[in-house]
């Protein structure tokens, strides 16, 4: 059931444009696992989406596919009505990926300068260095750089020309906060001249605070599609914690409306809630005492975790 | 870490698209591997001073009328081709291989197959970028063995042999493609080298392959550096290169050529 639960975004072109990206029943397989499973997905022009999901959950096999580095054992992809490799000949796709290596010994400018040559549309040099925030080091070299630096050079080399979809694989990976702001702020202005945008991230505060999509993937499925807050909701949207004296009675707390999930651990009771205002009203109902009770929300990590966890006990039954 | 803010994102394209320039191959690309070469020192003295080095040290007290046993050349004459094609042969081989064996490592052709750039491109410009770096190391060893071992041969000679030492050189930067997609990690250089001095000793770069025993020679004919070398010999005494030679080496770069297309194919279908 979770294959067809994310499909919640209309399929259709918007704006009598044709879909950026087209996934249609996309299966990759390595050996036994199955790192992409029966896949459907459609980006829209000029939204901004967020790839989330743990470690193995096929983010990195996704993205390959969408760039034609791997082709699907079933399904079809496109990009811009077109193979991933004709888009990005045709300079319409710009892509920064964990795995993607810097030539060395060559200094940043010249690196630079190297990736504007090689686009069909692309921009100045200075203009790139200045957008990456990397003019001050133009001249090292590029074996020569911190972690940090290295991401801001790959996403100089992402960005050398006018494409129209922006790839991005955990980009913050390595930056400290301050960069990592000053990156989001050029990845907004990208995302603004109408680019659109698709990050795997493991920042669950940078999904919530950039994407207007949020694609929750798990062993090779979406989970989850939709807006940050609808991806909450879906989780359960509150958090009801306190404590009880005395034996507790689980079978009658899972009766409690709108509980979406139960945690008793010793006299602590922690229900996630899609209504805890009716949730708290009926445990009072139960004759109960709750002591330290607190209703709060549910942050996107929680809900991530919430929905991942719900998929993988499903799939252990 | 820098914290320069980045304040622009540029506007508008600044040139229109242009198919032509990145059909084939990129220039900028050449350019930028030949520009790297050349400024990696370690790398210029093996393989553009070395080999000069090597034929004052060798060929400098040897007499200069007499002839190396079954051949009619002189010490210096052999040494001018032994050593004007080891130094090409380790421009081409040692250059190509461990470089594409660690940027396939870290990702960089991953990277380069994120642009307009053909897949093959990449790989062109690796051979085009060594064959400029063969061309100082002959010429190099063609001026002091000249200039300083009083070498003398007609002008068509000296072009001939020049270009016959380039040209074959070709052979060997295919090799180096195909070891450089073969091998990764830290087996790639002791491979190199392996095959590197192989090539070099048994090809009678460093000595007359005349003082092997017999069986040894047998091999050593069939090696491609033997033809390699013979080309570069025939011209010495007036000849042009043997057919046999030239069809052993043609066959070789047929086979290396063959060999790190396939190689490469396989790599790129694995990503």
């Amino acid at each position: 059931m979770s294959a067809t639960a994310g499909t919640t975004r209309p399929t259709e072109p918007r704006d009598g444009t044709g879909p950026v990206v087209a996934f249609s029943g996309v299966s990759k397989t390595f050996g036994q696992v199955k790192a992409v499973n029966q896949l459907n997905l459609t980006l829209h022009a000029g939204e901004t989406v967020a790839l989330l999901g743990p470690n193995g959950a096929g983010k990195s096999t996704t993205l390959d596919l969408l760039l034609g580095l791997r082709n699907p054992d079933a399904g079809s992809v496109e990009v811009f009505g077109t193979t991933p490799a004709r888009a990005i000949a045709k300079g319409l796709v710009g892509a920064m990926l964990q795995s993607g290596g810097l030539m060395e010994e060559v200094k940043v400018k010249e690196l630079v300068k190297l990736a504007c040559d090689l686009h069909p549309r692309a921009y100045k040099v200075s203009e790139v260095l200045e957008s990456a925030g990397i003019t001050d080091i133009a001249d090292r070299l590029v074996n020569k750089l911190s972690g940090g630096q290295e991401q801001r050079v790959r996403f100089a080399l992402a960005t050398a020309g006018a494409n129209d979809l922006i790839i991005l694989d955990e980009p913050t990976t390595g930056m400290d906060v301050t960069v990592r702001q000053a990156f989001w702020a050029a990845m907004r202005r990208q995302a603004d001249a109408g680019r659109t945008v698709l990050f795997a991230t493991h920042y669950l505060e940078e999904a919530d605070a950039i994407a207007d999509r949020v694609i929750v993937l798990h062993r090779g499925r979406i989970l989850a599609d939709g807006s940050a807050a609808e991806i909450k909701a879906k989780a359960g949207a509150r958090r009801v914690v306190f404590d009880l004296e005395g034996p507790i009675d689980e079978g009658a707390l899972r009766g409690l409306p709108f509980l979406t999930a139960l945690d008793v651990s010793g006299h602590t009771v922690r229900i996630q809630s899609s209504d805890a205002d009716a949730t708290v009203h009926a445990l009072y109902g139960l004759g109960v005492y709750p002591r330290n009770l607190e209703v709060s929300g549910l942050g996107l990590e929680q809900a991530f975790i919430a929905i991942t966890d719900a998929a993988s006990a499903e799939e252990a039954v | 870490m820098s914290t320069t803010t980045p304040t622009t994102t540029p506007a508008t394209p600044t040139r229109t698209p242009s198919a032509m320039s990145t059909t084939f191959a990129s220039s900028s690309l050449i350019k930028l591997e030949i520009l790297r070469t050349l400024r990696n020192k370690r790398f210029m003295f093996f393989s553009v001073i070395y080999p000069s080095v090597l034929f004052l040290i060798i060929s400098g007290p040897a007499s200069k009328t007499a002839k190396v046993p079954h051949t009619d050349l002189t010490m210096q004459l052999y040494y001018l081709v032994a050593m004007a094609s080891f130094g090409a042969l380790t421009a081409v081989l040692m250059g190509n291989s461990e470089r594409i064996a660690k940027e396939r490592e870290k990702g960089w052709t991953r990277q380069l197959r994120l642009t307009a750039l053909p897949g093959h491109g990449y790989v062109i410009a690796k051979i085009a970028s060594a064959a400029t770096v063969t061309l100082p190391t002959i010429v190099v060893v063609e001026v002091v063995a000249a200039a300083v071992k009083d070498v003398r041969m007609e002008a068509w000679q000296w072009l001939a042999l020049t270009f016959a030492i380039w040209a074959g050189s070709l052979v060997f930067a295919a090799l180096g493609v195909a070891i450089g997609y073969l091998a990764s990690g830290d087996a790639v250089r002791p491979l190199t080298m392996i095959i590197y001095f192989a090539l070099s000793i048994l090809g009678g770069l460093w000595m007359p392959s005349t003082i092997f025993p017999t069986w040894l020679q047998n091999i050593a004919k069939w090696l491609p550096t033997h033809p390699y070398a013979a080309l570069g010999q025939a011209i010495e005494v007036g000849h042009a290169p043997h057919l046999q030679d030239v069809l052993v080496l043609a066959a070789y770069l047929v086979a290396f050529a063959g060999g790190a297309a396939w190689l490469y194919r396989k790599d790129t279908r694995k990503a």
